[in-house]
């Protein structure tokens, strides 16, 4: 990306050194002493020096912001910049690079510093910030900027160059065995048999033996009765399933809340919640969906695995609440035998469904998540 | 990163450095050990095994204390003009406290404050060679530190950056470094170093200067011994100094160098006139008959007197050498009738005092070379020729100190002085009185050298009592002293006498180096003397002060290190000749002469060449006509060649990026043809902000591209697909092709131009 602006200040150091020099010259002049007057020449000298050797540094730098990876809430985001050094002989030290015009909720976690980029040298410095919302983000501008040799004259070069970061929401730990309790029993449609052969424990169907067959698998009363030799099959053993339902089907503004209380961070836990419920059914090998309701967001499937985790945490991640909210909405009965969980902002709403399943509000998160021992440990 | 670990020994170096210097210019041994050798006790202290700093209590204790110290000594003991010495000093000891702290930004940056006042401190307090030097090292060391300084502050600040609280822990701090580093650092810090220097002497040389430099010629003529008046009072110890102040070759009338039978005398300034009040022998001026001259550029003598010279007597030559002395002064062997000069100088001649002074200001410096054509005993005609009625002998002496009177009469009935014309002689017969002047003289002269009175450069015991006249004090108190109250004494004396007579300062050649030939005149070789009036127009020197105990000081103060001053001395006389003399007459000068001779180039240049371009107008017949094809065709090639040498770099520089390095040339130069487009299409993208980062191979490119912008993706995308059956499946492009290829190029660029 070429830079579109170069700018140079003068620091405080720099302001501190001109006025020295000035003192000196005044000196120099006041009392004609010739070392006075070479001692001002050079101090005069190094401060050109300066700005010319700066300057000629950055003259054929080019910087590219690597595009950053998905953030989340509460972790840290490394961004990572490459360097160029179009130049055949000079060297560029001390380069500092740092985003402008960030957005309120990132900040800066740790400056980006490269010691040295040499001549046709390509090098990679790594900024890190933190995300304090979830969303959609942008990183509009970033500047390269040097005060080598001396410190006195920041030199900086801009690059209009725009990248956008998604940034998931905040995954709480929860307490390990709440899923577990909640789809035990079978009716909610935790575990259940699948209709595909494998090596799971419930009986499926009885066939011919074939060589190979494992000892343990003949269906020996079958044998007894027939003179022929056959096999037990057993079904495929399938994971728990899980779909969490996001009800934000009532505007922020409709939502009832406590005094003082702020019905979007309400919504926000309840987002929270919803990432840190799928996330412990990940954890836990189980299948899950997610479905919001009041907004034009699709359901996403039962599945498992890493794609699909980020899929859910990205269509959370963009999660746009300013949107208008579909009051009438409302589950669909469905086929899929999964436990359901309801995840409401501020009250359980029994209506959303016909379906059976474990409703909870926002103001459950502390009470969910793993209690944190005074050192900070979980 | 290895870098990063000089930083602290230089800049541990650095204050060194500043401490040696400000020591230097205070003369001051002691300071200097006793300083460096805390601050190298700091090193250890604080770097060493168990790296230890002071608490910062007792740092601001220390510090307090040598406040106090520091005011209480310049209340009570320091007078004004030593304020500058005194805050070095605070200064000074400051720094070594600062020594002992913590090693931080905030305390490095003090640190180099302090070192950076001492130094000015130290440039308020001396100009001389050695402080300069140490100041140039400080300076040159100072840059490379400041350097390092930068890059380590640096890291500092993005180390600390990162240190974020217990719930997000930033990954750490991994410093980013090209290859080379270290030789890349040193050669852009020497490379700074050297710019820096050489454009401070350009500003040195430029800057604007108001008259001439204190720093230069009265400072080096200060320190050299000579003065120009006697202040008896001064009480202050003659130069001891070995420093080479120029030299003497003394020719015989044949002009071969030879050691004169008795020591040279060199005179400089002439005393007539004594100060009771002040104690102080000056100068009469009489500036009525000086004649001003100027000598010729090739050494040639011009001589000082009008008329033709009597020169039976045979002539000697003295040439003076300048070495580290910037004088106006020419000192004369007595007395001068010839002078010649290495460049041209105006010159002005005394013929009242038979002084030499240089005058002019077109030149750059004052440390030249000089040749006098002298008689040792010039003849009377001679003597008329060159001063003519200037100082007539006067009859009207006395000196202003009555009590001298009985003391001198008593001296001159010690001298046994017998044989001599009485004064009743003299006015019976005016004729006497020359040879009784002289006789005089030599006899009160004899009686000081008789052993009566010490010779000692080392005043510290002379005490002279409220009201007393020191030349008093001199004869029947103390009866030691140097050179300048001999003289007085003898001058006193005579003139109390009725005796004309004059004091004379300036140097002594003693020294003769048998293996140059020639005599050299060193600092402490400065010497006062009598000249007394033995002639209508001739005057006798006649010194008091014993020879053997000049030389005797003069080889007590003989060291090992005699033998290397040559090396010292003549760095000393570069730096004295060519920075400290530098005023606004060398300035002018010099801009005078650059000025000519820049435009003589010019001139020679433009003539030059019209030179040659009239012969080839001549040689093949040209005319006007043909200069501008002549032109023209030049122009033609100069343009030819340098867009070969663009399609050359051009070529390289797709073969580059179409990864051509293993293939025979002739092949490489053929695809880099055809795939010269891709090298367009990727000059295109990069310039509308797509630059292709080298990991990626070119479809990856394109994918990122189409995230941005599908138009652009896919037009870049057609061109990859082309580059690729062109470079890898030895598609040969047709002229369709090619046109194709043009097309898909403008559609990428509107895409690029739509999208800004």
């Amino acid at each position: 990306m070429q830079a579109t602006r170069r700018r140079t200040n003068f620091g405080t150091a720099g302001l501190l050194y001109c006025l020295t020099v000035v003192v000196v010259a005044l000196a120099s002049v006041n009392r004609p002493n010739n070392l006075l007057v070479w001692i001002f020449s050079a101090m005069l000298i190094a401060l050109l020096v300066s700005g010319v050797v700066s300057g000629v540094m950055l003259l054929r730098l080019r910087a590219h912001r690597i595009e950053p990876r998905r953030a989340r809430v509460g972790e840290v985001l490394v961004v990572r910049y490459e360097i160029r050094n179009l130049s055949r002989f000079v060297p560029a030290f001390d380069l500092h690079i740092e985003e402008r015009k960030l957005p309120p909720s990132i900040v800066n976690a740790g400056e980006a510093w490269m010691l040295h980029c040499g001549p046709g040298d390509t090098v990679h410095a790594e900024g890190v910030f933190r995300a304090s919302k979830r969303g959609l983000f942008r990183f509009p501008t970033f500047e390269v900027w040097s005060s080598f040799p001396f410190g006195l004259l920041r030199k900086r070069l801009i690059f209009e160059r725009a990248s956008e970061v998604l940034v998931e929401p905040e995954i709480i730990p929860l307490q390990p065995t709440l899923l577990s309790r909640l789809a035990r029993g079978g009716l909610m449609g935790g575990v259940r048999a699948s209709v595909e052969v494998g090596g799971g424990e419930d009986f499926f169907g009885v066939r011919e033996y074939r060589a190979g067959d494992s000892i343990r698998s003949i269906a020996w009363k079958r044998l007894a009765g027939t003179d022929q030799l056959a096999t037990i099959e057993r079904s495929r053993a399938v994971p728990p399933r899980v779909r969490i339902v996001l009800d934000l089907r009532r505007a922020t503004s409709d939502l009832r809340v406590a005094e003082g209380v702020d019905p979007r961070a309400l919504e926000e836990d309840a987002i929270t919640l919803a990432a840190s419920l799928m996330a412990l059914a990940d954890r836990q090998g189980d299948e899950f969906g997610l479905t919001i309701l009041g907004l034009d967001v699709a359901a996403i499937p039962l599945r498992r695995g890493h794609f699909h985790r980020a899929k859910v945490l990205a269509a959370l991640a963009a999660l746009d609440l300013d949107q208008p909210r579909d009051a009438s909405a409302t589950l669909r009965e469905s086929a899929e035998r999964a436990t359901v969980l309801f995840v409401h902002p501020d009250r359980a709403d029994t209506s959303i469904s016909p379906a059976v399943g474990w409703n909870f509000t926002a103001a459950q998160l502390s009470s969910l998540r793993i209690p944190v021992a005074r050192g900070g440990e979980t | 990163m290895n870098l990063l670990r000089q930083h602290r020994i230089s800049a541990f170096l650095l204050l060194l450095l500043a401490m040696a210097a400000f020591a230097t210019s205070q003369k001051d041994l002691v300071l200097l050990m006793s300083s460096g050798a805390i601050a190298v006790l700091s090193w250890y202290v604080t770097e060493g095994p168990r790296g230890r700093s002071l608490p910062e209590v007792a740092s601001n204790i220390l510090i307090l204390g040598l406040l106090f110290w520091t005011l209480a000594e310049f209340l009570t003991d320091i007078e004004l003009a030593d304020a500058t010495s005194v805050l070095g000093r605070f200064l000074l000891w400051l720094l070594v406290i600062k020594l002992f702290s913590r090693r931080t930004a905030y305390e490095e940056r003090q640190r180099f404050t302090l070192a950076a006042m001492l130094v000015v401190c130290g440039c308020l307090e001396t100009v001389e060679f050695v402080f300069a030097a140490l100041v140039f090292a400080f300076i040159a060391l100072g840059i490379w530190t400041a350097m390092l300084w930068r890059l380590q502050s640096s890291l500092d600040a993005a180390r600390a950056s990162r240190k974020g609280d217990g719930a997000f822990l930033p990954p750490p701090l991994e410093v980013a470094v090209g290859r080379r580093l270290l030789p890349q650092f040193r050669r852009l810090a020497l490379l700074s170093i050297v710019v820096i220097f050489a454009g401070s002497v350009v500003g040195f040389a430029a800057f604007p200067r108001f008259g001439e430099s204190r720093g230069g010629r009265s400072q080096s003529d200060a320190v050299s011994g000579f003065n120009d008046r006697i202040d008896l009072l001064a009480n202050a110890r003659i130069n001891e100094s070995r420093r080479e102040l120029f030299t003497v070759v003394w020719k015989d009338p044949t002009g071969t160098p030879e050691q004169s039978k008795r020591p040279i005398y060199l005179r400089g300034a002439v005393l007539d006139r004594y100060d009771p009040v002040t104690h102080r022998w000056e100068a009469l001026r009489t500036s009525n008959a000086i004649r001003a001259m100027r000598t010729p550029t090739d050494a040639k003598f011009v001589a000082l007197g009008p008329g033709v010279p009597d020169t039976t007597g045979g002539v000697w030559t003295a040439e003076i050498a300048m070495r580290s002395l910037a004088t106006s002064v020419l000192f004369t062997v007595y007395a001068p009738f010839a002078v010649a000069t290495d460049e041209s100088y105006s010159v002005a001649f005394d013929p009242a005092t038979l002084l030499l002074r240089d005058v002019g200001t077109d030149h750059v410096s004052r440390y030249w070379w000089y040749a006098l054509r002298v008689q040792p005993q010039p003849s009377p005609q001679m003597m008329e020729t060159l001063q003519g009625s200037t100082n007539p002998p006067r009859s009207d002496i006395s000196f202003p100190v009555p009590a001298l009177k009985p003391i001198a009469e008593r001296i001159l009935s010690q001298a046994f002085v017998t044989g001599i014309p009485t004064a009743e002689d003299v006015r019976a017969d005016p004729s006497l009185r020359w040879m009784r002047n002289r006789e005089i003289a030599r006899a009160v002269a004899s009686w000081m050298r008789g052993g009566r009175f010490r010779y000692t450069t080392d005043l510290t015991a002379f005490e002279i009592a409220d009201g007393e006249e020191p030349i008093i004090a001199f004869l029947e108190r103390n009866q030691f002293g140097h050179c300048e109250y001999f003289a007085s004494a003898l001058g006193g004396i005579l003139r109390t006498l009725g005796i004309e007579s004059r004091l004379v300062t300036g140097f002594v050649a003693l020294e003769y180096d048998a293996s140059t030939s020639q005599y050299i005149v060193r600092e402490s070789h400065a010497h006062a003397w009598v000249e007394v009036r033995t002639g209508e127009h001739q005057w006798t020197a006649i010194d008091p002060t014993p020879e053997e105990s000049l030389m005797q000081i003069s080889e007590r103060n003989r060291a090992f290190s005699d033998n290397f001053r040559w090396i010292y001395d003549r760095l000393e006389f570069l730096w004295n000749s060519q920075v400290l003399a530098y005023d606004s007459a060398a300035q002018a000068t010099i801009a005078d002469r650059m000025q000519s001779k820049w435009w003589k180039s010019v001139q020679e240049s433009y003539d030059a060449v019209r030179v040659q371009m009239r012969a080839l107008v001549e040689q093949y017949s040209l005319g006007r006509a043909g200069m501008v094809w002549f032109v023209a065709i030049a122009l033609a090639i100069s343009a030819a060649v340098a867009a070969w040498l663009f399609a050359r770099r051009r070529l390289r520089h797709t073969q580059r990026i179409a990864g051509l390095a293993g293939l025979p040339p002739q092949e490489a130069r053929r695809i880099a043809r055809e795939v010269s487009f891709f090298a367009d299409a990727l000059d295109m993208l990069e310039d509308a902000g797509f630059p292709k980062p080298a990991p990626l191979t070119p479809r990856q490119h394109v994918a990122a591209i189409t995230l941005h912008d599908a138009n652009a993706g896919g037009a870049f995308a057609r061109l990859v697909e082309r580059f690729y059956r062109v470079r890898y499946g030895g598609l040969a492009q047709s002229i369709s092709d090619r046109e194709e290829t043009r097309d898909e190029l403008l559609r990428l660029k509107s895409a690029l131009s739509r999208r800004r």
